[in-house]
């Protein structure tokens, strides 16, 4: 017995000793970074598929950093579809890094957990010409309890969803797209390519839109309405607009407008296939430009809904700082660099003039086949569009309409306000639960509202949606009472 | 689809293993009991219900098989056939011009398959044969210890920390062997087997001519345990092999991606596009990973199919591993 504690004794002391020496090293090295002249290695995560040629444009990155600000930037990507779980890791596990990128409900739930910097003060001090060149209607959407935890890229603020159509087929059958406003519009046009287009589905399957301002997401019952009453939150699946735009799907559904596996369907219904005649999408401005590029034939779109200011629209790329981070001020310097200065950001962006893109006389810019093989990065996540060079087939206005885009929106009911969950959390997993089983059903019209609708509210009911409903109400009042 | 495909795979592995389990059972009631005592009849039934049960593990993977030769254009226009309309290789040629991280891929999944295995097994028989020993005072202890971590594991965030912040194994080639070298299951089935196939006496014999503790372990408990350990060794390839997770966690540097995990990340990049519709649209970047549906097919026959073939090779100590090694004390 003795002995055996003595043994048990020793594993821990040695355990104690790798640990306390590991520690050890990490508060030494630390030390030496940054402070004592030694430029400051800023890690830096994002979101994207790792490129051959990071390592070359950062160089680059770095020769000009450590001039400007005396540090270094270690960029990782993480691939599209590891990122949630793994970023979610490494922010769990407290490792030390400076940057991540984050967006939408990743962000506020990281935020309120502590796991991101408060950069109020930052902004004011390294961040001053950033929160200058940002868009204040991003900063004050991301604001968490008052507080903002990471800078917003600067891009289209708003969000407006459009229909969008095979402009093939419009143009062969002389559709008048401009007077389509709403679902039981599209009914004619349908019918027509129904019937003589054998190869096309009419509808790509998408989910019916209704236009309201969700509180999660728009498969959960809570929703503020966007124009009425803008000051209580309300079922949406209760709405007589619910029941009448299901229905309408549920028609087209049954006359075969859409692919009858539709509600279970995984197809995401790729642009550079031409299988199909309308689908459902979020605009930006010159977006029809963009589509078309990336489908290889014309596409045009017409609005669903006027531009509206989203919590999630601007939430959709944010750059944190760690609360992990050893140098926040420094990891500021950087990000403040990236959004103002257009020769880092294009750097970073594009890649090194003449290897990955080169220059036009007008300035305009051109991707070289580098660009796409060796250093194709996602834009949208990594800082400041406005500052980027213009492709030469781009329009000269772009970022002028991104701006008058984002100006013209007006903002939803429920900008910046972020709903905490946890007094209601056991509610809304039994209630997610249900609205995945019914919301893919009913939006795509698989199954007749006049049956399922008043079913699923039911279920709503029993799972306890009015205790939830209370809170969100709660919250969202004093949130309101704060603001003033 | 692979992981499920793998899944199937694997039970399709465990099943025809049962199978076999089976077989040999009835040759030994055949050896030593009445030769006669199967009936006819339940014979045939008992081998028609077992052939679709193999047929029905098989043919998953039969199909995958198809749809990697079947065009995408008739893909698209008719879905999975089984005698597709088109027949066509360019899902293959599609994986030719990845070959670059392909070959990269597989190059690192034999490399922490063959080196995982050997450090794996070495690990799990040393533990093993040491706290089957009567003679080890603390066997009692360290048994506890390996039973321990069976019952309770840190889990994910924990692991995590340790990998890669008190050992510094991320984005190295260790992080995805060291991380499943050890796992308590196998050195509990090793102990069981050493207690049982090895009997004292013989180790007795062997200090008296003089062996030293190394050279009774390895000229005579290994040749002894052959078939434990060729067990042990085939789970741990296999688990080497189908492992993508530990590849997803620790590493970010594309040239260290092994191949199970390259087919993870294009499917998950796969459905996060679905969900994620207004950026993928604006990201050709993504787009250009995206394989079409009979590349995926490809890709998945093309992971699958050496482990597949070098299952039989272990076959032989796999079902004699299995009926020793299973717990018995």
């Amino acid at each position: 017995m003795k002995k055996r504690l003595i043994l048990l004794l020793a594993l821990v002391l040695t355990i104690g000793t790798i640990l306390s020496a590991c520690s050890g090293k990490d508060s030494a090295t630390s030390n030496k970074e940054g402070k004592d002249g030694q430029p400051y290695e800023i890690k830096w995560y994002t979101i994207g598929t790792p490129q051959k040629d990071t390592d070359k444009v950062f160089k680059e990155v770095n020769k000009y950093l450590e001039e400007k600000i005396n540090a270094t930037v270690k960029m990782t990507q993480i691939d599209w579809g590891d990122w949630a779980q793994k970023s979610q890791v490494m922010i769990n596990s407290g490792e030390p890094f400076d940057i991540i990128f984050t967006n939408g409900t990743e962000y506020v739930q990281n935020s309120q957990k502590g796991a991101f910097l408060a950069i109020d003060d930052l902004l004011n001090k390294e961040g001053k010409d950033l929160k200058e060149a940002l868009d204040p209607a991003l900063l004050e959407g991301i604001k968490i309890d008052g507080k903002i935890y990471g800078v917003p890229t600067n891009k289209e603020a708003a969000r407006q969803t459009v229909y969008t159509f095979n402009k093939r087929l419009v143009d062969k059958y002389n559709f008048d797209i401009s007077k389509v406003q709403r679902l039981e519009d599209l009914e004619p046009m349908l019918k027509v390519i129904k019937e003589n287009e054998p190869s096309i589905t009419p509808m790509a399957t998408f989910k019916a839109y209704l236009p309201f301002d969700y509180v999660f997401n728009n498969e959960m019952p809570f929703a503020f309405a966007i124009d009425g009453d803008r000051e209580h939150v309300i079922n949406q699946f209760e709405s007589d607009l619910a029941m009448e735009t299901y229905k309408t799907m549920h028609n087209y559904y049954k006359a075969g407008y859409l692919k009858e596996d539709a509600a279970t369907s995984k197809d995401s219904w790729p642009m550079d296939v031409e299988n199909w005649f309308v689908r459902m999408g979020d605009s930006q401005p010159y977006a029809d430009s963009l589509w078309t590029r990336a489908a290889k034939y014309d596409l045009v779109s017409v609005p669903a809904e006027e531009p509206t200011t989203f919590n999630d629209s601007v939430s959709g790329s944010i750059q944190a700082i760690s609360a992990t981070s050893k140098n926040p001020e420094k990891a500021m310097e950087f990000l403040n660099l990236l959004n103002t200065d257009p020769y880092l950001r294009n750097l970073v962006d594009k890649g090194i003039e003449g290897v990955h893109y080169e220059k036009n006389e007008d300035g305009s810019i051109k991707d070289l086949p580098a660009r796409i093989d060796r250093y194709n990065l996602p834009t949208y996540s990594l800082g400041n569009h406005f500052i980027l060079n213009l492709y030469e087939n781009d329009p000269k206005d772009k970022w002028e309409k991104f701006k008058e885009f984002n100006e013209s929106a007006k903002p939803a009911p429920t900008l910046g306000f972020h709903f905490n969950s946890d007094p209601v959390r056991s509610e809304l997993a039994s209630i997610t639960n249900i609205s995945k089983e019914f919301y893919p059903a009913l939006a795509t019209g698989s199954v007749d509202p006049e049956e399922y609708l008043p079913k699923y509210n039911e279920k709503l009911k029993e799972a306890g949606i009015d205790k939830v409903l209370k809170e969100i109400q709660k919250q969202f009042d004093e949130w309101k009472s704060e603001q003033k | 689809m692979p992981k499920e495909l793998q899944t199937q795979s694997s039970i399709a592995v465990s099943h025809s293993t049962n199978e076999m389990k089976g077989g040999g059972a009835k040759a030994l009631r055949k050896k030593y009991r009445d030769p006669q005592h199967l009936h006819p009849v339940v014979n045939t039934i008992i081998s028609v219900l077992l052939g679709i049960l193999a047929v029905m593990c098989i043919f998953p993977f039969f199909y995958v098989i198809i749809i990697s030769f079947t065009s995408e254009e008739s893909i698209v226009r008719n879905g999975f056939q089984l005698v597709p309309k088109d027949w066509s290789i360019d899902a293959y040629h599609y994986l030719w011009g990845m070959k670059e991280q392909l070959f990269r891929s597989y190059g690192v999944t034999i490399f922490i398959t063959i080196v995982g295995t050997i450090i794996s097994v070495f690990m799990i028989t040393f533990y093993a044969y040491a706290i089957s020993r009567p003679q080890f005072k603390y066997r009692r202890f360290f048994t506890f210890l390996a039973f321990f971590t069976m019952l309770f594991s840190g889990g994910l965030v924990p692991t995590y920390i340790v990998v890669t912040q008190f050992l510094g194994l991320k984005n190295t080639i260790w992080a995805l062997i060291l991380p499943l070298a050890m796992n308590a299951f196998y050195i509990i089935i090793m102990r069981t087997f050493f207690l049982k196939s090895v009997s004292e006496s013989i180790l007795e014999s062997a200090r008296i001519d003089g062996a030293s503790e190394w050279r009774i372990f390895f000229q005579i408990i290994f040749p002894l345990s052959l078939p434990g350990i060729a067990t042990i060794a085939l789970f741990s390839t296999l688990g080497y092999w189908n492992d993508w997770f530990t590849a997803l966690l620790y590493i970010d540097e594309p040239n260290l991606v092994p191949l199970q995990s390259l087919l993870m990340k294009i499917e998950a990049n796969l459905e996060f596009m679905r969900q994620n519709m207004d950026v993928a649209i604006m990201q050709s970047s993504l787009f250009n990973t995206i394989p079409q549906e009979s590349a995926k097919m490809a890709m998945v026959v093309i992971a699958t199919l050496p482990i597949a073939v070098s299952y039989p090779f272990f076959q032989k100590y796999f079902i004699s591993g299995l009926t020793i090694g299973g717990v018995k004390e």
